[in-house]
């Protein structure tokens, strides 16, 4: 079922609070504008079914089994990878009893751990943007 | 040609070069904090569709919150909203700056974070 408003990108707007998603538009239940200037703008009046579009960042899928790929981009793939060993660097420090061995332990941390940075912190966007071609600005017909 | 990736046993045996006991779960545990880590990176660009209810202004984006087909949104950061008009189109609608305009109408307020 299509919604009662028909121009949304003048009767309607949003914004984030916190974690919630807020939509106020200015049109009552059967798709007339309130005249009301102080209270124009309220809650949506009206149920529709996948109303609501959004297009946002999201979070990887997790794995679950080792049969899995990983859900990013395969020139981020090596960063997961220095991740787990920074870990397990670090792990292998706190458990060593050498003190040689932990100070080794933690210098092999440290570099993947900057490794992954520099993966995802300073390359990660460069490496995925598949942006290319020459840019057009589009001047819309005034008469 | 196909593209090389990854995957997760390919990963682990990776990681067993120099960690020839690490545990299976426990690398797998760390796969994901990575993947977590990573998302807060804008990486993965998603679209969702959000059913609108009448009189309710707030929708959940939290870990947690489910589109209209019952699958996890997994928001970081919103882009763009766009709001299906009379046609059936989406229209991509503004956002609100001054949010001091209106917080919460009488029939909203029952969404808003109480405390427990």
């Amino acid at each position: 079922m299509a919604s009662s408003i028909k121009y949304p990108d003048s009767q309607a707007m949003y914004f984030i609070e916190g974690d919630k998603l807020a939509l106020i538009t200015s049109v009552d239940s059967n798709g007339t504008t309130r005249t009301s200037s102080r209270k124009k703008f309220k809650a949506i009046s009206e149920t529709v079914t996948n109303g609501i579009l959004i297009q946002y960042y999201s979070e990887p899928n997790s794995v679950t089994a080792i049969t899995d790929n990983l859900d990013i981009d395969n020139t981020l793939e090596l960063a997961v990878v220095d991740y787990v060993k920074k870990c397990l660097y670090m792990d292998k420090a706190g458990t060593a009893t050498d003190a040689g061995a932990m100070q080794a332990s933690m210098a092999l941390s440290n570099k993947h751990e900057r490794s992954f940075k520099q993966c995802v912190q300073r390359y990660g966007v460069r490496k995925k943007d598949k942006t290319g071609g020459s840019r057009v600005v589009k001047v819309p017909t005034l008469v | 040609m196909a593209v090389h990736s990854i995957s997760v046993k390919e990963l682990i045996s990776r990681v067993r070069q120099v960690f020839p006991s690490a545990p299976e779960t426990y690398i797998m545990n760390l796969i994901n904090d990575a993947l977590v880590e990573i998302g807060t990176y804008k990486v993965k660009v998603s679209h969702a569709k959000i059913s609108t209810t009448a009189d309710k202004m707030y929708y959940n984006l939290a870990d947690g919150a489910q589109d209209s087909s019952n699958n996890k949104l997994e928001v970081n950061q919103v882009l763009r909203v766009y709001l299906m008009d009379s046609d059936g189109d989406y229209i991509k609608i503004p956002r609100l700056i001054d949010k001091d305009l209106l917080l919460a109408d009488i029939a909203s307020e029952d969404n808003l974070n109480v405390p427990d």
